[in-house]
């Protein structure tokens, strides 16, 4: 009584944060007894943004959302969310929406809204004439890992088993390939054998290449408070050669050169050997040790370490390593009860990514930090559905869905099989990776792409290159999206996509855990879910090829309504026919398992009662994985049995040293790395339309040392020009004791032409996972002027 | 006018003294602390523009070691977008009326 609604929704809001952390407040019970009137409807969904997998509420009021929070049941966030998470409402309802397609036959004319009938025709007509001239090689798919599982899959069964090409990639190659390969490489079994909640168990954390305050804020708080609470108990290493918010919360900060931290990693290693820290009864029992040429043992392992000395590794390494320090964080890593590794594009983009992260790997396996309470090798994500979609759902042009390759005729045949299509249908060669494909498209190879929640306009490495091979008159370009990006500007047809909790679908995010997010609100104007556009796309195409096969890979679809049934069918195919029996099995995350989860199901889940625990927490542990038991091959605790290793053992390698692909020199002196800011996500096509997160960093920046700006003369807010073989761009200048001396560290969320600062970075590619060397490439920098008033840019029609 | 319900996490040993001065803050409520470092607040800004910088800032308080949010209800925001009082399109001036 006497209570106004704003002081309602302050208590509400103060009692849900007080929730979390076991708070009592004196007026829960007022607030309790006077119901949740901040919204009529509660809808439980993934956050959009991330690819953590926090779960979150959206508050609807007569339809609309008004209100958001997190789950506090949730194991991914317990409830916690970021800013960024909190305001991606904002991009439902901004009047910049696309809301009806948009055609252009030329690419130097204007587009024009046309009804769905006709660009469907000509998305079909055009894929069509092209495979029928060219082949089905010519046509590429290059979607992303912010789609949804469902999307993923329906595109690339459409390619596959339709166009009969494997030009299906997309962005994830361009973020976590490097932790596939080394996964696979060194488990056998690609994603994290555990999750999140080891760091709570562990007494070890080491964070190298992430800057998880601001990539990963809520996972960074989970470890933050468990620093907190524990005090000395548990010691956190940092090493990445930039001080950030993250090293904030470090005991130690290992600051080395860009590249150098194969040497460190070797560096610990080799301690570990020396100093006997290792788990030999573990190493015995599970694990081998490789090198390029084969098998070997630990004392051919540890000669190969002898130029890894710390003494040695020290001088490669250069900024603040010291022997003793690789010695003592080689100590704490490997005496802890429990130590977790977690990494992301620090590592995984560079020329020697999968290299990288089979040193880190190394390190847990010859400790045994594997497999325990409290111990993992974790690579962390960026998007909210690259594990998911891509990385499980057959998004890339070397795997087939359910984690096979397409290389394997046997699983080739089982995935026709499941489709119903004739055998020999799905190209036996992998095909064009991401860099290639573009370099495809450049050299008129592709004809036809299609390009589905991403800008690879913005996004790719020396992006002015590839966009030149995007803006050809002859390469026939679709884009499905939800804003215009620098990607739609050189397209010729634009199709409006429903955006999260407008669609129904599911996610996957970096512990293995698929989770559902329902629609609740209808996309603006024409937009559709993209499961729609392609099976009416696919269906066209069959009419225009002639070809039944086409049409028999969206037959299963065809009269499911769009909001629910349609992807829910997708899902059952995909789980029911082709994760069943693989180490990814989800056939027991069914949407009506998924719809009753506060927080989905981490794989493997075989069968329904099962998926309803959880699922599987830890992998390849008996009495936790169930898939440890059904393919054991012996009577030891752990089962390996990943699709990768023939033998079932975990692999030791032997990596050198080698730096990154362009070294600085007397022309461009200086180290360029790249990164994410906290109020941005990626392009920012979505951030930048949410005024809030826009004006917290409304440019990008770059990040000098100050003794490096005190040697040229450039001050706070300068106008700089950073430039290297491939472009330049002008940033206002920031300095700062974050990036070592001798490198700078600019944002790349800008869209702005003068900006954009994958323009400079080089396209390199590591030679495994063929993921770019966005971290490291050499440039130069000089003071252009005082500091200079910027404008904001977001691409507009 | 946004309000935000939020964990705001301090060593321990300094959340009294870190409460007071977040208290004085003006449309900043501290309604509790707790032995771990925890203080529960809530913040009223007049437009989420607003409540974006006012989190920024304390991000950006080298006392404060992370700001956890929990709660986000915009209601009179959205109200205001959806009756083409604040149009919430452009930050960078340009107007383009809301969906109706």
């Amino acid at each position: 009584m006497g209570m106004t609604r704003r002081d309602f929704i302050k208590k509400t809001a103060a009692l849900t944060a007080a929730s979390y952390v076991g708070m009592n407040l004196p007026f829960a019970k007022q607030i309790a007894e006077a119901g949740a009137a901040d919204a009529d409807t509660w809808v439980r969904g993934s956050c959009r943004l991330c690819g953590l997998g926090c779960r979150v509420e959206l508050g609807l009021s007569g339809g609309r959302p008004v209100a958001i929070r997190g789950v506090p049941e949730s194991r991914t966030n317990f409830g916690y969310l970021c800013m960024k998470g909190m305001l991606f409402y904002k991009v439902m309802e901004h009047p910049d929406r696309l809301t009806m397609p948009l055609y252009r036959e030329h690419k130097d004319q204007p587009f024009q809204e046309i009804s769905w009938d006709a660009a469907l025709d000509i998305a079909a007509k055009r894929f069509a004439e092209v495979k029928t001239q060219h082949g089905g090689n010519a046509c590429a798919y290059y979607g992303s890992g912010q789609a949804l599982t469902e999307e993923t899959y329906l595109f690339q069964k459409v390619m596959r088993g339709g166009l009969e090409t494997n030009n299906v990639e997309g962005n994830p190659r361009l973020c976590m390939a490097s932790a596939v390969g080394g996964y696979l490489t060194s488990f056998g079994a690609d994603e994290p054998i555990g999750g999140y909640d080891n760091v709570e168990k562990s007494s070890c954390l080491f964070i190298i290449g992430s800057n998880m305050a601001e990539a990963h804020p809520v996972f960074f708080r989970r470890i933050m408070r468990h620093k907190l609470d524990n005090g000395d108990n548990v010691k956190v290493i940092n090493a990445d050669p930039r001080v950030s918010p993250t090293s904030r919360i470090a005991d130690m900060h290992m600051q080395f050169k860009p590249g150098t931290d194969l040497a460190m990693l070797n560096a610990m290693a080799y301690v570990i050997i020396e100093e006997e820290l290792y788990d030999g009864k573990f190493l015995k029992d599970y694990a081998v040790f490789k090198n390029a040429d084969g098998s070997i043992d630990l004392d051919a392992f540890y000669a190969g370490l002898q130029d890894y000395t710390p003494e040695k590794a020290a001088e490669i390494c250069g900024g603040n390593i010291t022997a003793d320090m690789i010695r003592k964080a080689a100590r704490w890593f490997a005496k802890s009860n429990g130590t977790v590794s977690c990494w992301c594009m620090g590592i995984n983009q560079r020329k020697r990514g999968v290299w990288a992260n089979n040193l880190i790997n190394n390190l847990h396996i010859l400790t045994g930090q594997l497999c325990k309470p409290g111990a993992d090798s974790f690579s962390l994500t960026g998007q909210p559905n690259a594990c998911g979609g891509v990385r499980e759902g057959g998004g890339l042009c070397h795997i087939l869905p359910g984690h096979r390759l397409v290389k394997k005729e046997k699983l080739r045949k089982q995935v026709e099989n499941a489709w119903g299509i004739p055998e020999g249908r799905i190209p036996p060669k992998p095909g064009y990776h991401t860099i290639a494909m573009f370099q495809a498209v450049n050299e008129g190879k592709i004809k036809a792409i299609w390009i589905n929640c991403t800008s690879p306009a913005q996004s790719l490495p020396n992006v002015d290159l590839y966009r030149k091979g995007m803006a050809r008159e002859d390469v026939f370009m679709v884009c499905t999206d939800i804003f215009p990006t620098r990607t739609t500007e050189l397209a010729n047809l634009i199709l409006p996509t429903a955006f999260h909790f407008e669609k129904t679908g599911v996610y996957g995010c970096t512990e293995r855990r698929s989770q559902i997010t329902p629609k609740c609100c209808d996309a603006p104007g024409e937009a559709h879910a993209e499961v729609w556009i392609v099976r009416e796309w696919a269906l066209r195409m069959a009419r225009e090829l002639n070809d039944p096969v086409v049409e028999q890979c969206v037959k299963p679809f065809v009269g499911l309504d769009e909001d629910r049934d349609l992807p829910k069918a997708i899902w059952d195919e995909y789980t029911q026919k082709l994760t069943k029996g693989r180490d990814s099995d989800l056939t027991g995350a069914t949407y009506e398992v998924l719809d009753q989860m506060y927080d989905g199901v981490q794989w493997p889940a075989p069968t329904e009662e099962y998926a309803l625990t959880g699922g599987t927490v830890i992998k390849f542990v008996r009495g936790i994985d169930p898939m440890a038991d059904t393919h054991a091959k012996d009577d030891k605790p752990l089962q390996f049995y990943g699709p990768a290793h023939p033998d079932k053992k975990l692999w030791v390698w032997s990596r050198p040293y080698k730096g990154a692909d362009e070294e600085p020199d007397a022309e461009y002196p200086m180290y360029l790395s790249t990164g994410r800011i906290i109020d941005h996500w990626h392009t920012t096509s979505m951030t930048g339309r949410v005024p809030e997160l826009l004006r917290a960093n409304p440019y990008s920046y770059v990040e000098i040392n100050p003794a490096d700006a005190a040697r040229m003369g450039i001050q706070p807010g300068d106008m700089v020009e950073i430039e290297s073989r491939r472009g330049r761009v002008e940033m206002p200048a920031k300095v700062v004791e974050g990036p070592m001396a001798g490198m700078v560290f600019a944002y790349w969320h800008d869209m702005h032409e003068d900006r954009m600062i994958n323009k400079v970075v080089k396209d390199a590619f590591d030679p495994g996972s063929k993921e770019p060397e966005f971290k490291i490439c050499a440039c130069r920098i000089k003071r252009l002027s005082g500091p200079k008033r910027l404008t904001p840019h977001v691409v507009e029609l | 006018m946004p309000i935000g319900g939020f964990i705001i996490s301090v060593a321990p040993a300094e959340r009294e003294e870190i409460a007071a001065s977040l208290e004085a803050e003006s449309g900043l409520d501290v309604h509790g602390t707790d032995d771990k470092g925890n203080i529960v607040a809530v913040l009223e800004t007049e437009t989420s523009d607003e409540m974006d910088a006012r989190v920024l800032a304390l991000e950006k308080d080298p006392r404060i070691l992370s700001v956890g949010l929990a709660y986000l209800n915009a209601e009179d925001e959205i109200e205001k977008i959806a009756s083409g009082e604040l149009p919430p399109g452009s930050p960078f001036g340009r107007k383009k009326k809301p969906r109706s």
